[in-house]
């Protein structure tokens, strides 16, 4: 059974990295599987506010918009590559993080969430009004897509060519998603199954108990609030670069509780569940925009859809699809040698 | 008398009650301390001061490690007395059940370790070895109180007096030099019972200083090397358990007017 899985999990990871090399592939499901990596990093920096840490966080999308529009306007001014426009735009969401979080962590429960939400309402009225800066309603049209520039390279080989190669069409997009996926989940595994991350869980568990155990609260939200934010804002960054259009109404409200139905749905506090959360809940949205309209009914009962599914998984899965928090940790090494240490002390 | 904690004029006032009113008393390194009294006489008020949770409204704290002169530790953070060496269990236990026997341990070597978001991503040689160390002490303070063999079993499928031996671990993996026990013997059965007063002297035998609160008031006469005695939130009494047993405050307390002279 177990074993079962595991193959089933390499197979289907194999055809993820076969399918943009098929001839039958196709532009539209490899644009809606991008956005599903779009969805799942979001999903993943979410996750450690409600689902590691017990914090509600309504205004992640904020982060996201900051992230997109750190980017896209360090590319139409600056002409910045996107791999120096990545590291920028994650510390510039952290840092509004912080900037946000160290007033507001003290704050408990729903007085927190409404913070939140204020401040992601903030950011779309800011993105919206600064004209100057974001030319408003608008947008920031023609932002230049992904390059990656190894001239460098070939000058050092000794080679007198331009290695240069524009992402062009949704192929190289979708790799580089698989990437950034790949990477934030390795990041946030590592952090789940280290002394930050169990800090995390035990504030979501039993603050008090967390602060008699040597935890300084405040100190380790606002880490959290730092990495989540930075992980919402690499998102954004690659949005900008991959849509090469953003607007204000790209970043509302709904788009943050979209992500928060998504971390629910899979399980509060599961990594693989943010992932399986956003895959489920963009195609059940593409899905639904098509068949929707043949039904007769405008795309946008969608959205009573989404409600629909909520309410079923509250109350027949109240805990999301996968229930194990800290999953990583029981994976380590470590804990792999101490179940064996603890079996061979039983039997002796 | 070496006194690891002097509890100076300590008086808490939540709005117009006045839970504590200037209570004084020492607490004697290297021995069990009882800190008994009726429902409500603000027993886990003075816990909760001096581990940080609340703020003393007056009074002074004094906390000697053995080592530098006593500090006044009145109104520090919970995280910042449980790295000066003070430890806690609470009365309605209050594990993190969703964790495994074993993280509910690790966590507690939070202030006694380092590793840092970038380490643990990185995991870096010293924060794998750290992890390593955190291992070895929670299995360490498990195998103390009897737990080794659950460690990787989730908090919450602990019986109750085990979830209440898990507390006492966990709070010795912050590597306190005093311990405050809160009702550890509430809902024990005889033979848990039992088991828990050779724990708490084996805790002592580590050098770790025992303040408990108790209700049952055989144990805390047999264990306790002297009790402090609270009603409404003055103290009423101190002194050893027999000298605290003959003193008709303490049975008016527990008795009511009157008994003290049937």
């Amino acid at each position: 059974m177990r074993g079962a899985a595991h193959t089933l999990k390499y197979l289907l990871l194999a055809a993820a990295l076969a399918y943009p090399l098929l001839p039958f592939r196709d532009v539209y499901v490899l644009h809606v599987l991008v956005l599903i990596m779009v969805y799942m990093v979001l999903a993943m920096g979410l996750n450690i506010l409600p689902g590691f840490c017990g914090l509600l966080d309504l205004g992640f999308v904020g982060f996201y918009g900051i992230g997109a529009y750190t980017a896209g306007l360090l590319t139409i001014h600056y002409n910045m590559s996107f791999w120096l426009i990545v590291p920028l735009a994650v510390l510039n969401g952290a840092l509004f993080g912080v900037l946000l979080g160290a007033p507001t962590l003290r704050l408990v429960g729903d007085y927190f969430a409404i913070v939140t939400f204020g401040f992601s309402e903030l950011v779309v009225l800011f993105l919206t009004n600064e004209i100057w800066l974001t030319r408003g309603p608008l947008g920031i049209p023609g932002i230049a897509p992904i390059s990656l520039d190894v001239t460098w390279l070939a000058t050092l080989l000794g080679v007198d060519e331009r290695w240069r190669y524009a992402f062009r069409g949704e192929v190289p997009y979708y790799y580089l998603a698989m990437v950034m996926v790949a990477l934030v989940f390795l990041v946030m595994t590592r952090v789940e199954d280290s002394r930050l991350g169990r800090a995390w869980l035990a504030i979501r568990e039993d603050p008090m108990a967390a602060a008699s155990c040597g935890v300084n609260l405040f100190a380790y939200k606002v880490i959290a609030f730092a990495v989540s934010t930075g992980i919402g804002a690499l998102a954004g960054a690659f949005l900008a670069r991959w849509t090469l259009f953003i607007s204000p109404d790209m970043f509302k409200f709904w788009e943050s509780f979209l992500v928060l139905c998504m971390v629910v749905l899979g399980g509060l506090g599961n990594i693989r569940g943010a992932l399986v959360g956003s895959a489920i809940l963009i195609a059940l949205g593409e899905v639904l925009r098509v068949a929707l309209p043949k039904l007769g009914l405008p795309a946008e009962t969608r959205f009573l859809a989404y409600g629909l599914i909520m309410v079923v998984i509250m109350r027949f899965r109240p805990h999301g699809l996968f229930t194990q928090v800290a999953e990583s940790t029981m994976q380590s090494g470590l804990i792999k040698d101490l179940r064996a240490r603890i079996a061979a002390r039983r039997t002796a | 008398m070496d006194a690891i904690l002097t509890v100076d004029g300590v008086s808490k006032r939540f709005g117009g009650l006045m839970a504590l009113s200037d209570v004084s008393f020492a607490v004697e390194r290297g021995a069990i301390t009882g800190l008994i009294g009726p429902n409500g006489a603000g027993k886990t008020t003075m816990f909760n001061c001096v581990a940080g949770i609340y703020t003393p409204t007056d009074g002074r704290i004094l906390f000697a490690d053995g080592v530098g002169e006593p500090l006044n530790v009145a109104g520090r953070k919970p995280e910042r007395m449980t790295a000066l060496g003070v430890a806690r269990t609470f009365q309605n236990i209050r594990l993190f059940s969703a964790l495994t026997v074993l993280d509910n341990v690790r966590i507690a070597r939070h202030c006694r370790t380092s590793a840092n978001f970038f380490g643990s991503v990185l995991r870096t040689p010293s924060q794998r070895a750290e992890e390593r160390a955190i291992i070895d002490a929670a299995m360490e303070n498990l195998d103390f109180v009897g737990l080794g063999e659950t460690a990787l079993s989730p908090a919450a499928s602990l019986s109750y007096g085990d979830q209440r031996r898990l507390e006492i671990a966990r709070a010795l993996a912050t590597d306190p030099r005093l311990i405050l026990l809160d009702e550890p013997a509430a809902g024990m059965n005889p033979r848990e019972t039992e088991a828990l007063v050779d724990l708490i002297h084996a805790i002592l035998g580590r050098g770790v200083t025992v303040v408990l609160i108790e209700h049952d008031m055989k144990l805390v006469m047999r264990i306790c090397k002297r009790l402090v005695v609270l009603d409404h939130g003055i103290k009423i009494a101190d002194g050893s358990p027999q000298e605290v047993r003959a003193n008709p405050d303490v049975i008016e307390a527990y008795l009511g007017k009157g008994a003290a002279h049937a």
